[in-house]
């Protein structure tokens, strides 16, 4: 097999056991990699009922064909496990270094089950795989993490996967930090990571992953990294600004989520911009493994020296998302949550949201005592907060469960601004309705990367639609870009690339790594298949269309107060059985017999 | 006068944030703009998002779309992320 290294390592942490396994080539080309791969094995190993915590459930990093190679970001990898926060699939992406290093050591895919007695980590070394003991790095955060497993290791070639104290403690809103600064930040994924007392994995490789035709890999990769240079986004606007050249432009448009969804627009937006980042705090450019865009920041702040960051969504749901206009406690606020271990966007959404129900009188000072009020605006909140949610201490406890958890507790889900439980982004869907269609039925809950509608809709790429059309046109193209998705992220490129690409170069690097020769249909088709299985490990999991596929109340029923977008609230009714009917789905959002069989998926389900 | 405000690498081409101009069409603005900044065309031929009162003129009247005193014109250069 090309562009795959054709081994599965398996690691069972109860036994002490370690597997090598053969990669079959019919599993990745109806899967292709990455997510849709792990997810296959997710599903065909555990039960979709069983509690994520314990030892039952799976934790999977798999990379895809293009990870380790030079395509252009074929730095990407996928954690997939079954999430604590959403009770559905969780599969977290990440860059850095990490992904392409555990492909040099000659595994696709590395599967971790059970639980160990203590805590441990996992050492490899190409061939050589240990598991060891990590009761000395329990409780550190992982900056000392990564530094201490690099020198054990003893070369510093090596990169580090780990977890911070929120991890451990089996916070809902934990992440697994590679390269010390690159998360695979949702759905709490390093809680699962934590729940099987593995505080780290160390990998360091030297093979090389081989190509069916190496020249015409070459000759392709060469065309798409020169697309990606010549295009403004990639080669213009991400580079100078990163990410968070989004802040002013999403503002703008009156869609920037402000005090948990109160509102659309920030008054101080321009202070957290990305062009205020760079004029303030930026130091440099950090590009991940063979990036040709280098959205990443390299970031400085006297009180932390240097960090990395922070991103769009991270700025907004530290900042605006908790009427927080001060970039510099931002900027502090990113670099803990990344030393904790914590994902900024549900960590700032779960303060928002604790800070709506704070300020309508349904949390009580006294029940947080001394600790700071928690209002918005109140930039104080945030560093005191976030290192408590990580240790669960005090009320930090009650926010490490997350906004839906808490605000449920307190009889007013309606104020977690999230979807299957998970923290929605910065996109405020009043002002796109094909991106509303994305959060509800994105199979691991809130999120804004599972088809990208804000490009479209907002950004202009690829084509100019509508923000607030609801038409089949629009429904169609949430498929198409849930799809296409589904397969960049399969292969192991990051998903920035499809501002410079279409499907057509996607098919190409696959084709001339793998030597499948599939169609662009083909492949398209094989992303379909990947949303197919993940709707399916959903269903079994106890996933519930109805009641699960569906928005906040706020953002359905209480009009955008101001802004461009006034008066406008999201037309999922309207919208989403169109959705479900080009899926090929029944009126109810249950797959049929028909789509699966197409799919050859219906052994499954 | 309309009210514009620039963003990203049109920040430092303008060298300013915000301006303010007399136009009754976003076609005639943008004259007016690149006609003071030539280096504005050029950084905007690739594309360019233009919102008059945070609505895109791709779904008003484009070009032709019509200003009246205090709107407010954003204008940025083709920008992504997520």
């Amino acid at each position: 097999m090309f562009g795959y290294m054709g081994k599965i390592l398996r690691v069972n942490l109860t036994k002490e056991e370690i597997k090598v396994e053969e990669l079959k080539e019919e599993d990745v080309k109806e899967f292709i990699g990455g997510r849709g791969l792990g997810t296959k094995f997710l599903l065909e190993e555990i039960d979709p009922k069983v509690d994520p915590f314990s030892p039952e459930n799976k934790l999977i990093f798999a990379t895809g064909p293009l990870t380790g190679t030079t395509a252009p970001t074929g730095g990407r990898y996928m954690v997939v496990t079954k999430s604590p926060l959403t009770g559905f699939i969780a599969s977290s992406n990440s860059g850095g270094f990490f992904g392409p290093e555990l492909k040099f050591a000659g595994y696709d895919l590395l599967i971790i089950e059970g639980k160990a007695e203590h805590p441990v980590y996992i050492s490899i070394k190409d061939e050589d795989v240990e598991i060891k003991d990590a009761s000395h790095l329990w409780g550190k955060r992982v900056g000392e993490t990564t530094d201490k497993l690099l020198e054990e290791f003893g070369d510093k070639k090596a990169r580090v996967a780990c977890i911070g104290p929120a991890g451990e403690k089996l916070v809902r809103l934990a992440n697994i930090m590679n390269d010390k600064h690159r998360a695979a930040g949702r759905s709490g994924v390093g809680a699962v990571m934590g729940s099987k007392n593995l505080k780290a994995i160390v990998v360091r490789g030297t093979k090389k992953v081989e190509l069916a035709d190496k020249e015409k890999f070459m000759s392709v990769v060469k065309e798409k990294i020169k697309k990606i240079k010549e295009n403004p986004v990639t080669g213009g606007g991400l580079p100078n600004y990163g990410t968070a050249v989004l802040v002013n432009i999403i503002n703008e448009n009156g869609l920037y989520p402000t005090h948990n969804f109160q509102t659309g627009v920030f008054k101080y937006a321009y202070e957290q911009s990305g062009e205020a980042l760079a004029a303030k705090y930026l130091v440099r450019n950090h590009p991940c493994f063979a990036c040709p865009i280098g959205c990443g920041r390299v970031s400085y702040h006297p009180a932390i020296g240097i960090t990395e960051g922070p991103e769009y969504e991270s700025i907004w749901a530290l900042g605006a998302s908790c009427g927080i206009n001060d970039l510099a406690s931002i900027v502090i606020a990113n670099h803990l949550c990344d030393e904790f271990g914590l994902d900024t966007i549900s960590t700032g959404g779960t303060l928002a949201a604790a800070m709506e129900l704070y300020e309508k009188g349904i949390i009580k000072q006294e029940e947080l005592g001394d600790a700071p009020p928690l209002r918005f605006g109140n930039s104080e909140v945030l560093h005191y907060y976030i290192e408590k949610i990580a240790k669960r201490e005090g009320f930090g406890d009650k926010l490490a469960e997350g906004s839906y958890r808490l605000a449920e507790s307190y009889g007013h889900p309606e104020y977690s601004m999230s979807v299957k439980k998970q923290e929605l982004p910065a996109y405020d869907p009043r002002g796109a309705e094909g991106h509303g269609v994305t959060y509800a039925t994105s199979n691991r809950g809130g999120c804004h990367v599972r088809g990208y509608m804000i490009s479209p809709e907002i950004l202009g790429v690829p084509v100019k639609l509508d923000p607030h059309d609801v038409s089949e046109e629009k429904a169609k193209w949430v498929k198409i870009f849930q799809d296409l998705t589904a397969v960049i992220d399969s292969s192991g490129l990051c998903l920035f690339t499809s501002f410079a690409l279409g499907a057509d170069d996607y098919a190409e690097m696959l084709n001339a790594a793998t030597g499948f020769e599939f169609t662009t249909d083909e492949w398209l088709k094989a992303g379909e298949r990947v949303w197919n299985i993940e709707r399916i490990f959903n269903l079994k999991a106890g996933l519930v269309p109805e009641k699960d596929d569906t928005l906040p109340k706020r953002l359905l029923e209480e009009p955008m107060p101001e802004g461009p977008n006034k008066g406008h609230v999201v037309k999922l009714h309207e919208i989403l059985p169109k959705y479900y009917k080009l899926r090929g789905w029944d009126e109810k959002g249950y797959p049929t017999e028909e789509k699966l069989k197409e799919l050859g998926l219906d052994r499954y389900y | 006068m309309v009210r514009v405000r620039v963003f990203a690498t049109l920040r430092s081409i303008v060298g300013k944030n915000e301006l303010e101009l007399q136009a009754s069409t976003v076609g005639e603005l943008l004259e007016k703009l690149y006609s003071e900044y030539p280096k504005m065309k050029k950084e905007l031929e690739k594309g360019a998002i233009i919102l008059v009162n945070g609505k895109n003129i791709e779904h008003l009247g484009k070009l032709n779309t019509k200003l009246k005193d205090e709107d407010v014109v954003s204008i940025f250069p083709p920008v992504g992320g997520g």
